[in-house]
């Protein structure tokens, strides 16, 4: 049985306040499973839902309709959740000078989650749990900077800091968000090493979104490809690196800038836009280039192409 | 005039808290006729600071406290306001990043380009304006009606599209990209590096990208230099830093790249921080993080060394290279 399943799920946003009756789709109707110990990553771009799919799956965004299962409970409809569940799913954002209180020292920012989920007897034993995470993350000699404020601290190190606080708590379930999106090449690997080094102990089933296609790629097992609030693809990291069905997929890989490989661009009109009201047919049909009559009449859903790799597209399921 | 950008001894300085911070510290940097040069480096490298001295665009609390800049045959570093200001843009011109911060708001797309030119040229007609505003929409991909746009009806990438067609109107020669597709998302920024190195090659423009993305530059240039700390570090034809480069702070920022870590292996950081820019520091820049460093690397500081065809800033580097 998954860890976390979700059935159907959407998440509508209306347009305006004046405007109810219209709605932005960010996520519409995405089905997924993660099983314990595995990464899945997240990949599109702005726009696509990625991160909206991580809020409401994390808890913090309530589904506009749809199921979320998390290891065999019922979830969805609230958010109002105990404390243990609470405990067992964690989130780690992309801002860490965002996502920590300027106001509060690492110290207090790291032993009131402890506190809150009872761990460790008193501040003492706490205070040795986070000591012993702060070693693993190179943050030494850790009382330095566990005084520190959170605009003393650097981007890299504030940000080993926010995963240690998702992490120490140890978590069944985390959420990623482009958590060294806006971090220096030469820091980016120690924070997502440092992740998967706790995520791999913990097995923790993690969900890494991200736009970056290399990045997805060094840390996930499996990927999904988003567009436009629907799953276009997923399936085994290999499997979508070296054989990617969906034009949408080939394109975005096409397009990433890389330093050894020359792929041949394919050809692609538009930007992406959003999905508001009633549609038919695939979302992607406007800007694709392989687009037939029928891709714009009929909504595709993931097929199976091969050992867990689902693709939707009606000119893929044609060629099965 | 082989020879369009030559930048000596540049040192710029940055006042802050009664802190003085520098931000370059003596680089020499020479661009030629034709050549597009990546400058990569990370954040507080002082890459942007570099760009921005040269199109005299520096913030008021940042000057310039030693070197020269000459570009196009003109002294930058001794030309005062009102003289930069009319050969800036027209001469030479540069592509911002924030496109939606360096347009105005409240003006149409169109009067916004029309005034860059008259200002330049007060005797040029109305239909010269109008046919030259075409025709550089056009070398972006975009269509006329932008002219009628305010930026806020415009997507991010044609906002950047705008910018690089703006920068272009008065036929600069000599242009700075500074970090012109980082907000974008792949597959825009994907079509805009295709554009910009298309435009490269049929105007023959010369100038300079700046960029935190090694990815970025392995598209369009075709010489890198490589900064840090405010210093350059190891410059060069693209394919030599790439693919075999020998600075030990170049080594590690390709192999920080996660398209490197294939087959299994981990991603490789780089350990520590950048260094206190506000304190002088006598040694090599790099020294505290570098795996190779000796006594000599925090004591002196290194001079460029010639060496399978780029110039490298490193005591080590015979070590280094075995």
């Amino acid at each position: 049985m998954s860890l976390v399943k979700v059935e159907k799920l959407r998440k509508y946003f209306p347009l305006s306040k004046f405007r109810r009756g219209r709605f932005v789709k960010a996520v519409d109707g995405v089905d997924l499973n993660v099983e314990k110990g595995e990464i899945l990553g997240i990949l599109g771009e702005s726009g696509c839902g990625k991160s909206t799919l991580g809020l409401v799956m994390s808890r913090l965004e309530l589904e506009t309709s749809g199921r979320i299962l998390f290891d065999g409970k019922d979830l969805s409809g609230t958010l109002r959740l105990n404390t243990e569940t609470r405990r067992r799913i964690q989130i780690i954002f992309q801002n860490p000078y965002d996502s920590f209180d300027p106001r509060l020292s690492v110290k207090t920012s790291l032993l009131t989650p402890l506190k809150i989920h009872k761990i460790g007897k008193n501040d003492e034993e706490r205070l040795k749990i986070v000591a012993e995470y702060m070693e693993k993350a190179g943050l030494i000699p850790y009382d330095d900077f566990l005084r520190r404020y959170p605009h003393e601290l650097s981007g890299g190190q504030l940000q080993r800091i926010s995963v240690l606080r998702a992490m120490m708590l140890k978590p069944d379930f985390l959420v990623a968000d482009e958590c060294v999106s806006m971090l220096d090449v030469s820091v980016r690997a120690e924070v997502i090493n440092l992740l998967l080094d706790l995520v791999e102990s913990n097995s923790t089933a993690t969900m890494f979104i991200t736009h970056d296609i290399s990045l997805g790629k060094y840390v996930s097992n499996r990927m999904a490809v988003m567009y436009l609030g629907k799953i276009v693809e997923i399936g085994k990291t290999e499997d979508i690196m070296n054989n990617p069905l969906h034009p949408y997929t080939r394109i975005l890989m096409s397009y990433s800038p890389s330093l050894f490989k020359r792929i041949e661009r394919i050809p692609v009109e538009g930007e992406v836009g959003s999905v508001v009201g009633e549609r038919k047919g695939c979302y992607f049909a406007g800007r694709c280039p392989f687009s037939t009559k029928a891709c714009f009449e009929i909504q595709p859903s993931l097929v199976e192409v091969e050992d867990g790799h689902h693709v939707a597209c009606l000119e893929v399921e044609k060629q099965l | 005039m082989d020879e369009v950008l030559v930048i000596e001894n540049l040192t710029v300085v940055y006042t802050k808290n009664g802190k003085r911070i520098k931000a370059v510290d003596r680089v020499d940097l020479k661009v030629n006729q034709g050549d597009m040069i990546g400058i990569v480096g990370e954040s507080g490298s002082g890459k942007s600071t570099l760009a921005h001295a040269v199109m005299g665009l520096l913030p008021s609390n940042g000057f310039i406290a030693e070197g020269k800049i000459r570009l196009l045959g003109y002294e930058i570093t001794r030309l005062n306001d009102d003289e930069m200001r009319k050969i800036r843009w027209k001469e030479f011109s540069m592509v911002f990043q924030k496109s939606m911060n360096a347009l105005s708001p409240v003006h149409k797309i169109g009067e916004q380009m029309k005034e860059a030119v008259i200002v330049h040229e007060p005797e040029i007609g109305e239909t010269e304006v109008e046919s030259r505003m075409k025709k550089v929409l056009d070398m972006v991909n975009l269509p006329h009606r932008v002219l009628k746009s305010y930026p806020h009806e415009l997507s991010g990438g044609m906002m950047q599209r705008v910018m690089i067609a703006l920068a272009l109107i008065n036929n600069p020669k000599f242009v700075i990209f500074d970090e012109a597709t980082t907000a974008l998302d792949v597959v825009t920024q994907g079509q805009i590096l295709d554009e910009i190195k298309n435009l490269v090659e049929r105007l023959s423009l010369t100038g300079m990208v700046i960029t935190h993305d090694i990815g970025v530059v392995a598209e369009i240039c075709n010489k890198i230099a490589v900064m840090y700390a405010g210093r350059i570090v190891e410059e060069g034809p693209k394919e030599k830093i790439l693919y075999d480069p020998l600075h030990p702070y170049t080594k590690a920022l390709i192999s920080s790249h996660p398209e490197l870590a294939e087959g299994g292996g981990r991603m490789r950081g780089i350990p520590g921080n950048l260094p206190d820019l506000s304190k002088e520091i006598k040694g090599c820049v790099f020294a505290e993080r570098c795996p190779h460093a000796e006594k000599i690397c925090f004591d002196d500081r290194p001079g460029f060394v010639k060496i399978s065809g780029r110039k490298v800033a490193c005591f080590k580097i015979k070590e280094v290279e075995e």
